[in-house]
């Protein structure tokens, strides 16, 4: 503890240093400045550059006449999104999607966490997790190729398995019930391991004190992990269902693209891959920057509100 | 803590850990196997894969799906543009990370909030595919590895992650050595950047394995076919097999090769470095993720 006379020392030099001009402080600090300059400029260039790009979403934009001189056309191109029926196909299907993924995939890595909590062989508890991690480092064009590969109607693995049971092979990834099982089901294969990781860490860190306490009150293991292990991890639950939830409006663009197909189009074409496709392939820039901002807006919203209720929660935000 | 904890374990009923025990194996097996059944099937003959009867082991062992690969070279030469585009993406990611980490963690300087709170909204908002497109357009950049670099020279996130470890970092150090007269650059090299080795790895690990896997951003901004990276080499090999590349070589008959098994071999050769390295770099990328979000 620093004793009275440091501290009015420190509280001076502050007054000192505030009242240096900032030319002083550039010239103290320069080294880091300069460093900080070209971070800047990347940032300005970058990320800020194109949120400013989004007033294209106002205007008919044609590469000739670029971004300042194309016309403005006020709201038109938000009202032919909103009155385009794929928009609502693809609002639809991105929300659907994103359910599916907080009802099925999300809890797949607390289960999970669950299980090789219980391991008390370290080994073999490192082992798994090493293992369950590898997906996570894959590629969706290589995973996706895999999946594409084993659920293959007429060489894939696991129609010869239902030929073995003597069912009829099912197409998974050309059925509109199948594709979005298949796309559920290889998202848990990539990240459920990996997702492990938070959630064991949180249940390292519940005290041991409390299991015993358990245990002298008769609790079995299944009402130690109900009353100890549940509790101790539910604010990382918490904060991780939240933040997915904040992502609502955003299905990963690289799965979609690399599992769908013409016959399954209308359950898997979700905002990023449309926006790809009639942005970028059929150069409607403004049309589909009116639907990138619109989606931006609302993961904005989300985010916010998001961290709201985590504070509201008594948990640290996210800022 | 330890002992406690082996208590607790002698209590837990032997079935039921038997129980857990081999349900996480068959996660496991079940994780792997995919892997295990595309590298048995990039090994096997064509008669066998489409009778669908590989399994976990090649059957009627051949390499002429390699070989195959090879000869066509396509694959070769994509994987040596992702080599490229992995290491000076991964270099420029570290030197921008690093730049932007260590002065935005001295709370002495000024502006510091007004910056972090402007990249801290990069994360929340983005400017979208096509305004992005547009800006990496009008710089003349398209179908130019800049493309990818510049644009992604750094993630927000990891600047996030780097900046809080090294605000953990004693600030006595750097003040001794200040006195002792070595410069702010000095400091930064000699000091800092050893003592941030284990968050330095973990970034390192992170940033190239996105570069390896790299993806959309080369759908959008490489045209030309001879720049194109692994994964969408990949990707249009999975689309389609072109029938020269199905041509057997020498003394070999037609039907050890099916496109099967050449897309499995093609999918072999895009994951194998990454699992090469992987046990060396598992150990770093664990403590990334949790410091990560110890401050996200």
């Amino acid at each position: 503890m620093p004793n009275a006379g440091q501290l009015n020392a420190g509280t001076k030099e502050m007054q000192i240093k505030r009242s240096r001009s900032f030319r002083k402080e550039l010239s103290r600090n320069r080294f880091l400045y300069g460093m900080l300059v070209p971070v800047i400029a990347y940032l300005l260039l970058f990320k800020y550059g194109p949120m400013f790009g989004e007033i294209i979403a106002f205007k008919n934009y044609r590469l000739a006449d670029g971004i300042w001189g194309s016309a403005w056309v006020g709201i038109d191109n938000f009202v032919k999104l909103f009155s385009s029926t794929d928009f609502y196909a693809v609002l639809r299907n991105t929300l659907v999607l994103n359910v599916y993924h907080l009802v099925f995939a999300f809890p797949a890595p607390i289960i999970l966490a669950l299980l090789l909590n219980e391991v008390r062989v370290e080994w073999y508890k490192r082992t798994l997790q090493n293992l369950l991690y590898i997906p996570h480092f894959i590629s969706w064009v290589a995973l996706g190729s895999i999946v594409i590969a084993l659920l293959s109607p007429s060489t894939g693995f696991l129609n010869y398995v239902l030929e073995l049971f003597g069912l009829e092979p099912i197409y998974f990834l050309a059925d509109t019930f199948w594709w979005p099982v298949s796309f559920i089901a290889s998202g848990i294969w990539k990240e459920a391991g990996f997702g492990t990781i938070l959630y064991l860490a949180a249940m390292a860190s519940i005290d041991p004190t409390l299991y015993e306490a358990a245990k002298i009150d008769g609790a079995r293991k299944a009402r130690q992990i109900w009353h100890v292990t549940l509790p101790g991890i539910r604010s990382t639950i918490a904060i991780l269902l939240i933040l997915q939830v904040g992502k609502m409006m955003d299905v990963g663009f690289e799965q979609v693209f690399v599992l769908r197909n013409n016959a399954v189009s209308s359950v898997s074409e979700v905002i990023s891959t449309y926006v790809y496709t009639r942005g970028i392939v059929n150069l409607q820039y403004s049309y589909t920057t009116a639907l990138g901002l619109f989606q931006s807006i609302i993961a904005l919203i989300l985010v916010i509100a998001v961290n709201r209720i985590i504070k509201a929660m008594g948990e640290r935000g996210l800022w | 803590m330890l002992r406690s904890r082996g208590a607790n374990a002698a209590s837990a009923s032997g079935w039921l850990r038997w129980l857990n025990f081999i349900l996480l194996a068959s996660c496991a097996y079940a994780t792997l196997f995919p892997f295990i059944n595309i590298i048995a099937v990039s090994l096997s003959s064509s008669r066998a894969i489409n009778a669908a009867e590989v399994f976990m082991w090649p059957v009627e062992f051949n390499m002429e799906a390699y070989k195959n690969l090879l000869r066509d070279g396509q694959l070769i030469v994509a994987m040596k543009n992702t080599i490229i585009i992995t290491v000076v993406g991964t270099a420029l990611n570290m030197l921008f990370t690093i730049m932007a980490s260590y002065p935005l963690s001295k709370s002495r300087l000024k502006g510091r909030n007004a910056m972090l709170m402007g990249i801290l909204f990069t994360m929340l908002f983005s400017g979208g595919i096509i305004p992005s497109f547009l800006v990496v357009n009008s710089l003349g950049l398209v179908d130019s590895y800049w493309s990818l670099w510049l644009p992604g020279l750094m993630s927000a996130y990891n600047m996030f992650v780097m900046k809080s470890f090294l605000e953990g970092l004693p600030e006595e150090l750097e003040e001794s050595a200040a006195i002792d007269g070595a410069g702010d650059a000095l400091i930064l090299w000699k000091i800092i950047l050893p003592l941030a080795k284990p968050v330095l790895a973990a970034l390192t690990l992170f940033y190239a394995v996105g570069w390896w896997n790299s993806y959309m951003n080369v759908l959008i901004y490489i045209r030309s076919t001879d720049k194109l990276s692994l994964m969408v080499k990949l990707y249009q090999m999975i689309d389609l097999i072109s029938p020269e590349m199905l041509r057997a070589g020498e003394g070999v008959t037609q039907t050890l090769i099916t496109p099967e098994g050449i897309r499995a071999a093609a999918i072999v050769i895009a994951i194998v470095p990454i699992l090469c390295v992987y046990p060396f770099l598992q150990k770093h990328f664990i403590k990334g993720v949790l410091l990560g979000s110890v401050k996200g």
